[in-house]
């Protein structure tokens, strides 16, 4: 499947581009055949029934943090995020997991009108800031609709919560500690198609990576290219084929969080370069590239020297088996940035 | 007995985990201490006899076809101590609650009620945007305020500004909050009557309805694990119970076993729409079973059983970290808000009935009468007195200035974003060219 395969060529280009520690091949890495479990809801072993005799087996004793402190809720998203933003409000530290961003729109009216909202409208009073919510995000190959969508610009118009997604197992563990510790409501997007295609050394001992920090990955002076979450591998090959056949060097920056935005590395970038090319899963109308666009060309007009480039997903819904005709791929990125270097 | 029946053809008695139905018809027991969660004790099948194995339920196999009929008609009884007129009906019923107590009660709904009129009219005049009401619904608010610890933490809707008040919630800041002044603890960003108070464990309210019924249970939940000795209240009226929130929080509450209080004010209308068009079974209560969860119905005009069903779920959910659910029965007297005129939907024969024939007010005026702790003449003063405090905050309120528009800009996270700080100096560069054109003199330099 080719699907397959450009997985497999994108594991190894990982491999090449030297990811920060070292990257290895999991066996029978690569896209999960049937159905993709986050690892978070993988059932334990011991609580599988058996169905002839009825067998209960109770929890495995003990665990390391005990069944009321990592449990199972009713499902209802907009309960899940309730019940922990009103955790939140005590004081106390809740990490609410939403199975997929895809349904997280139950939940929409408790992050936007409760938890985004809390501090300013109590006057300080009252805050969740001890909130963050968790999602796996972005396609992983055959998830259509429903299990694949990047929902990040829906909540980007929403003061009052953060949004992050990481790039990688090593931005991941300090991003979500980062969220976990900010005093803010956070939504923590994990591109669910690395859960088993990325591997990395990652560190036992706790560290943080800042939020609102954009990554400058490689620098480069005549093209900027920005991404998030999976794109960001997609643009990091691209640099790497624009500079093989086009001679053109790139500066990649990953935007890691989503809002509040760094602006100003950004635009400190396309003032060197003059050239934006933005790209992401999410439909194109009204997704997050259009607000970096707008920003960017507000303050770094005069640096600009092509028009900037938006590569997204179409404005349909997200598609099962047209799915490889409906991604950004490297050859829509690379087909832009030619366009953009020969304006 | 009658009633007794009725429920068990209703409800079938069920062994394990719906005994709801059946323990509300006894008396509420001490259940000792917390119950394991019932599905940790599920038995081992030693036969392979005839029984149902379904893990979803706990029940008998029954070979007729028969239809539960939801019961409507003779729903679940309203527990009440006092009758209209204020006497106690059965002795051992009554709180016997010390004089201070209860005048405390009747001074706190009083005070209540000369403040909304006031601040009713002064909505009326133009000087607040809007304003809500609490008539007819007093004694839901102190009856269960007065059962609570003051630590116990409180999640309302809007219309219970009496727990505010019972807690001592100073007038002045009442109206700060409704006038948006620089004394308002929320910072002039919410409409009146969205009260918070940190101290007095009262989460500010919201316009969203609902929206704190989930919240309220995982505060409990966090209270429960932090051995806290607290109970979460949350409030609520029969027309959010109709939010999916309301399913959310209820099922939560019971399956994670939360020490909350569900206080359910069915006044028979959502703003215009009557409890016939919100829902079909028997109000608030009856579902409450449906979620495994200890229900009640009381007269939420007879501030003695608000309180006594209040005292009792307290106690019971924080020994045994279960919810409860108390649906309070009441009348909306006033309008649902200043931007309402309710003659629209309802008559004013209506209206009157529940002003003059079955208000908390009142009935517990009259029990104090009855008691020799209340007589005309300290009626009289005390009108005079409420209303003179009343109108100097309102006045001291009305001076005051706003507070400066800079606080419309934090608070939104913790820590001021740099993009949000460029907003906010875009702002004050406009104001110094187009100030003339800003109501800025009514604000705090």
């Amino acid at each position: 499947m080719a699907v397959v395969a450009a997985a497999a060529g994108w594991l190894l280009r990982l491999r090449a581009a030297g990811a920060e520690g070292h990257w290895r091949r999991l066996p029978g890495a690569g896209l999960a055949r049937g159905f993709l479990h986050p690892a978070a809801t993988v059932e334990d072993a011991a609580q599988r029934r058996q169905v002839a005799h009825f067998t209960f087996q109770p929890d495995p004793e003990p665990r390391e943090y005990g069944k009321d402190r990592v449990f199972n809720t009713p499902l209802c998203e907009q309960g899940i995020v309730g019940f922990g933003i009103g955790i939140a409000v005590t004081g106390a530290t809740a990490i609410a997991e939403i199975q997929f961003a895809d349904y997280i729109f139950p939940a929409f009216d408790q992050i936007v009108n409760e938890a985004a909202k809390y501090r300013y409208r109590s006057g300080d009073l009252f805050n969740c800031g001890s909130l963050t919510i968790r999602s796996p995000w972005g396609c992983v190959g055959h998830g259509a609709l429903y299990h694949s969508q990047s929902p990040e610009a829906f909540f980007a118009h929403c003061p009052g919560i953060k949004v992050v997604i990481p790039r990688s197992p090593f931005q991941a563990k300090g991003l979500l500690l980062s969220c976990i510790e900010d005093k803010n409501p956070c939504i923590f997007f994990e591109p669910k198609i690395l859960y088993r295609a990325a591997a990395e050394e990652v560190p036992i001992e706790p560290y943080n990576i800042p939020l609102s920090q954009a990554e400058v990955i490689q620098e480069g002076s005549d093209v900027t290219l920005v991404a998030w979450g999976t794109q960001v591998h997609v643009i990091r090959e691209v640099a790497s084929m624009a500079k093989e056949k086009l001679g053109v060097s790139c500066e990649v920056i990953d935007l890691r969080t989503i809002i509040p935005w760094d602006v100003d590395t950004i635009c400190k970038s396309v003032i060197k370069t003059g050239r934006l090319l933005i790209s992401h899963e999410a439909p194109l109308t009204g997704g997050f590239a259009s607000e970096i666009s707008s920003t960017v060309q507000e303050e770094c007009f005069l640096n600009l020297e092509a028009p900037i480039s938006r590569v997204c997903g179409y404005d349909t819904p997200f598609p099962h088996i047209f799915e490889p005709f409906y991604i950004p791929d490297k050859w829509k990125c690379y087909d832009a940035l030619r366009k953009m270097i020969n304006y | 007995m009658a009633v007794a029946i009725a429920a068990a053809r209703v409800w079938r008695p069920n062994r394990g985990l719906s005994q709801a139905a059946l323990l509300l018809l006894r008396r509420p027991g001490a259940r000792g201490l917390a119950r394991s969660h019932p599905r940790r004790q599920q038995q081992q099948f030693s036969s392979l006899d005839d029984k149902p194995q379904f893990p979803g339920a706990s029940a008998e196999f029954i070979d007729k076809l028969e239809f539960i009929q939801p019961n409507v008609i003779s729903g679940i009884p309203i527990y009440r101590v006092m009758d209209r007129q204020g006497q106690i009906i059965n002795p051992s019923e009554d709180p016997h609650l010390p004089k201070e107590k209860v005048l405390k009660l009747y001074k706190s709904m009083t005070l209540l009620n000369t403040m909304d009129r006031i601040l009713y009219e002064s909505q009326r005049q133009g000087r607040i945007s809007f304003y809500m009401t609490n008539y007819g619904e007093e004694g839901t608010h102190v009856g269960s305020a007065a059962a609570l610890d003051n630590t116990d933490l409180v999640f309302g809707q809007y219309r219970e500004a009496g727990v505010l008040m019972y807690r001592d919630y100073p007038l002045e800041l009442f109206m700060a909050q409704c006038y948006g002044n620089i004394s308002d603890l929320g910072k002039g960003r919410q409409m009146p009557v969205h009260y918070g108070c940190k101290e007095r464990h009262f989460v500010t309210i919201s316009s969203p309805l609902a929206t704190q019924i989930p919240q309220a249970v995982g505060a409990a939940y966090a209270a429960k694990r932090a051995n806290a000795n607290r109970v979460v209240i949350c409030y609520f009226g029969e027309g959010a119970a109709s939010e999916g929130d309301a399913h959310a929080g209820f099922n939560f509450a019971a399956t994670l076993e939360c020490p909350i209080i569900f206080f359910c004010r069915n006044n028979g209308y959502a703003i215009s729409t009557p409890t016939s068009e919100q829902y079909r079974g028997d109000g608030i209560a009856a579902r409450g079973p449906g979620y495994g969860i200890m229900s009640i119905r009381v007269d939420g005009n007879d501030v003695f059983a608000v309180y006594n069903a209040t005292k009792e779920a307290r106690r019971r959910a924080v020994a045994e970290n279960q919810p409860f659910l108390i649906e309070a029965m009441t009348y909306r007297i006033g309008h649902h808000s200043t931007s309402d005129d309710s003659s629209a939907y309802r008559s004013v024969d209506e209206v009157n009935y529940w002003d003059k024939q079955d208000h908390p007010i009142s009935r517990l005026r009259h029990y104090l009468l009855s008691q020799g702790w209340w007589d005309e003449e300290q009626e009289k003063a005390w009108r005079k007195q409420s209303r003179k405090k009343v109108m100097e905050a309102f006045e001291q309120a009305e001076r005051k200035p706003k507070p400066n528009p800079n606080l419309l800009f934090s608070d939104v996270y913790q820590e001021m974003p740099a993009q949000l700080r460029k907003q906010q100096e875009s702002l004050a560069r406009h104001l110094q060219t187009y100030g003339e054109h800003y109501p800025l003199d009514h604000f705090d330099k």
